[in-house]
């Protein structure tokens, strides 16, 4: 018998991430400086891994539980600068936050990598556990966000656990390299009962119809950094873990039954979240609603394997739907950051009304906070939006042209809501009194935006999976 | 020069709003008429000039501009139209935030009529939204301005990503989303071309606008300020025509052809209903905005027929509007400015209070209901021609277009009737006549729509040269 070799390497991001959050929390004062700094060399040395050759390690025979590829590196240094970003609206807070939230950036650090439906789940639950603590509030209202998040949660988490158990009786392994070819000779039934169950539990985690009833009230009460945190690094774990498991495991043979069940939940999303998102009158609300819509978007292209002339090109699927994750949940970061710069980190988001007369209290956040809303709306000079619709409209249009017809309806619908938020942002007439804090940061994410809108190309080179 | 006239209004956009000056707005207008005007020099047969940096392959993006007999005359238009509205704003004391979004109107237009890529020919298309957005929503001068901007938002992102779905499924065929290549290739292959072209005419109709999917037009036309209107009816509409002719009948020839029936009757119908409508009307800006659909009935007609004669008669008309309505909405906004009122039953008596106006108000209603010697009458003539051509079914279609150019005569007659002949009533006595400015912004439309409507042939050999 001898120990299995482990390339530390590919690891290193996961090291920092983790070495982190445990330096919080014996930080005391200067817990969230030290979680940003660890975080961000995180994000370093996944973008220098992620340069390097691809890395595989905890090898079972031919499989790998662990791949440090391009993709996953992308993911993991993107989980670990949005964590920076949410700590650094965060204002001062307490080591314990500081250090749940390392954790939770670690745990998605872990999910980027991750190539077994085991390995998946628990880093998804790692990702998750800290949250159940993060978005419970003091008071009655807040306790009421965590129990709700906590029973959602868990709920989802043992579908999940059930559709991976099945899919490891249809195949004997729980590798997806394994899956992708054992699930050929498999019993059909067993097979479809397992994808619908894996695939509806991680869909809990993006907020994607059925299971997205919690996501309103939980972002509306939760702190709103940690809100952010909900909408950007939480609904990319959601993005990474079914983009992952479709296209590593699924999409070769199970990719009908995937197919199908995506369908349902990308048209229920689209439906659910623009329809509801245009009565809300609060501004956190209404971003979470509209981010169930997009929550649909990012699962259309893979939903489109199910009717997918070849399945050949099912990469491009994978592809595209993880480009528009990305695009979204930068987006997204921008929105929530600006508007928890404006709001202050105590505060709530309020209503859309209070954010009249923002244009001219605050330029500058304001600013951010119109593009990321015009580029939800995937509207041009907001670039970085249109070309995730771009490349989501592309595929679809390629495999599945009744799919595009419901997205194109879908941001139709979504114009009806960002149009009258940007007005009032810009136009609107109030006092809005901007709290105008955390300038750098609202600064760094806005430059973000602007740079992935110049130059695309930096996101859809990462996004391209490869097999 | 590709990129100086697509850059030029933008950057001038930006400086503009920055500095808060409408002057900036006026000279960068100025120079991408230049930049426009100079771009036949050193040209050849087919593409006069190309430009092509790659942006983001992954999505096949790339930043091709390219320029030719089709597009060259549009870009100048819209560099025309802008730098016009530029000045009669800056002139009237408008704010530098409207002079602003017109730019930038202007840049995104300009991209649309030069872009070679299909994706970037939709991002430029979807850029024109939320700047004309904000001109109607904003600047607008009726109660009614929300409504009619959200209106005209909604309709034209449906359009435009039903357009979008179209391009992707050509480009997904064709495995390139360079126009050039797809046109040169003969088209999309003939399984999806009907598709391909259902979706980008419905796209395209909603911009143009094609009845039944007009009625966003005449409210966002009432609601605009004058120099929305201009650039709305100028450049906006032009949009959807060029789509059509260049993109959808390029790209999709086949599906072009099958779908041709379809387009032509409700062309047809569109021209009869609008003349219609305006023979009913009592406002005077939404008889114009009416007027456009009738016209853009016409271009369509013409492109359906599918023969050369047609299609070179569509573009033809095509410019012809864009010269002729364009001053209609300067006329009427300046008509409305002085009198406070768009109603016709309250106008009357113009050409005894403001005879310059008046004549004005006259030649361009001339013009547009196609007087033998201005701009409007070759485009629709042709039409006729063309559609009759064909025989059979399309000459009942010929004659129906007849009736409507008719139809347009009684109502541009009755609408001169009310404004400018009668005794002067209360709103129109005592006006100012036309002032030494506004002839300046308006002169060069009027020779455009002479000298088109004198010598329509160099424009006409120009088209025959074009990449269709």
């Amino acid at each position: 018998m001898h120990a299995q070799t482990i390339d530390h390497v590919a690891l290193l991001p996961l090291y920092l991430a983790a070495a982190a959050a445990v330096a919080a929390l014996f930080a005391g004062r200067f817990a969230g400086a030290v979680a940003m700094i660890g975080l961000a060399a995180s994000a370093a040395a996944a973008v220098w891994v992620g340069f390097g050759p691809t890395r595989e390690t905890f090898a079972v025979g031919q499989w790998h539980s662990f791949v440090a590829d391009d993709a996953a590196m992308g993911a993991a240094a993107l989980f670990a600068s949005l964590t920076v970003l949410v700590a650094a609206v965060s204002g001062r807070k307490t080591p314990e936050y500081c250090f749940l939230l390392a954790v939770s950036a670690a745990g998605g650090i872990a999910l980027a990598g991750s190539r077994d439906l085991v390995t998946l789940i628990v880093a998804l639950e790692t990702l998750t556990v800290p949250l159940y603590v993060l978005v419970a509030r003091p008071g009655r209202e807040g306790a009421e966000a965590g129990v709700t998040f906590l029973i959602a949660s868990v709920t989802a988490s043992a579908t999940a656990l059930m559709g991976a158990a099945l899919l490891y009786a249809a195949s004997g392994t729980v590798h997806f390299a394994g899956l992708a070819e054992g699930l050929g000779g498999a019993p059909a039934g067993l097979v479809a009962a397992g994808v619908a169950l894996v695939l509806g539990g991680l869909a809990f985690k993006l907020a994607a119809v059925p299971l997205h009833a919690w996501a309103p009230p939980v972002l509306e009460r939760a702190p709103l950094p940690v809100a952010a945190y909900l909408a950007s690094a939480s609904k990319l774990g959601g993005a990474v873990a079914v983009i992952w498991v479709v296209h590593f495991a699924l999409a070769q043979e199970a990719g009908l039954a995937a197919g199908i069940v995506l369908s349902v939940l990308a048209v229920g999303s689209i439906a659910v979240g623009n329809v509801a998102a245009l009565v809300q009158r609060r501004t956190v609300a209404l971003l979470a609603w509209s981010g169930i819509a997009h929550a649909g978007y990012v699962l259309a292209p893979l939903a489109a394997l199910a009717t997918a002339a070849g399945r050949s090109d099912a990469e491009a699927a994978s592809a595209a739907a993880f480009a528009y994750a990305v695009f979204f949940v930068l987006l997204e970061a921008g929105a929530f950051a600006s508007l928890t710069a404006v709001r202050g980190e105590d505060g709530d988001g309020g209503a859309v009304a209070d954010l009249g007369g923002l244009w001219r209290s605050a330029p500058g956040r304001a600013a951010v906070l119109l593009v990321a809303v015009v580029g939800l709306a995937g509207l041009p000079p907001a670039l970085a939006g249109t070309f995730a619709k771009v490349a989501v409209l592309e595929w679809l249009a390629g495999s599945a042209v009744w799919l595009a017809v419901v997205v194109a309806a879908g941001a139709v619908v979504g114009l009806g809501y960002y149009l009258p938020l940007a007005r009032t942002v810009l136009l609107g007439r109030g006092p809005a009194a901007a709290k105008g804090r955390f300038p750098v940061a609202v600064l760094a994410i806005g430059a973000v935006l602007v740079a992935i809108s110049l130059a695309p190309q930096a996101v859809l080179e990462f996004t391209a999976l490869s097999r | 020069m590709l990129v100086a006239c697509v850059a030029l209004p933008l950057v001038g956009a930006a400086l503009t709003w920055w500095l808060r000056r409408g002057e900036v707005g006026v000279g960068a207008a100025a120079l991408a008429l230049i930049a426009a005007a100079v771009l036949p020099l050193g040209r050849g047969d087919g593409w006069w000039h190309e430009v092509d940096l790659a942006w983001a392959p992954a999505i096949r993006l790339d930043f091709a501009l390219s320029v030719d007999g089709v597009s060259w005359p549009l870009v100048v238009l819209t560099a025309l139209l802008g730098l016009l509205c530029c000045v009669h704003n800056a002139r009237s004391g408008g704010s530098p935030t409207l002079t602003a979004l017109l730019l930038a109107v202007q840049g995104a237009s300009t991209a649309v009529f030069l872009a070679d890529n299909l994706v970037l020919f939709f991002i430029a298309f979807e850029a024109v939204l939320l700047p004309m957005w904000a001109v109607v929503h904003r600047y607008g001068i009726d109660e009614t301005r929300r409504h009619a901007a959200a209106k005209f938002a909604l309709f034209t992102i449906a359009g435009s990503l039903l357009m979008a779905t179209g391009l992707f499924v050509a480009a997904a065929d064709a495995g390139t989303a360079d126009l050039g290549a797809i046109i040169a290739g003969g088209g999309v292959s003939e399984g999806v071309s009907l598709l391909v072209f259902a979706l980008l005419a419905l796209g395209f109709a909603v911009k143009a606008p094609l009845w039944p999917l007009h009625s966003w037009l005449p409210d966002a036309h009432t609601a605009a300020p004058t120099v929305g209107s201009v650039l709305l009816a100028g450049v906006l509409l032009k949009l959807g025509t060029y789509g059509l002719i260049r993109v959808a009948g390029g790209i999709a020839p086949d599906g072009a052809a099958d779908a041709a029936p379809v387009l032509a009757v409700l062309a047809a119908a569109g021209i009869v209903v609008a003349s219609l409508v305006c023979l009913g009307q009592g406002e005077l800006k939404r008889l114009i905005a009416y007027s456009s659909v009738g016209h853009m009935g016409f271009v369509v007609l013409a492109f359906a027929t599918g023969t050369e004669a047609g299609v070179r008669a569509a573009l033809f008309a095509n410019l012809a509007h864009g010269l002729i309505t364009p001053l209609l909405f300067f006329l009427a906004g300046a008509v409305k400015e002085r009198t406070r009122t768009g109603r016709l039953a309250e106008l009357g008596g113009l050409r005894v209070a403001a005879p310059a106006l008046a004549g004005l108000l006259g030649f361009a209603s001339l013009a547009s209901l196609g007087l033998p010697g201005l701009a409007g009458f070759w485009g629709e003539a042709f039409t006729v021609y063309a559609a009759a051509e064909r025989g059979g079914a399309w000459f009942a279609l010929a004659a129906v277009a007849a009736v409507g150019a008719f139809l347009t005569a009684a109502y541009l007659l009755r609408m001169l009737k009310h404004v400018s002949h009668g005794a002067p009533t209360a709103a129109v006595a005592g006006i100012g006549g036309l002032s030494v400015g506004e002839a300046a912004v308006w002169a060069p439309l009027v020779a455009a729509t002479l000298a088109l409507g004198l010598a329509p042939g160099p424009v006409l050999d120009l088209f025959a040269t074009g990449v269709l």
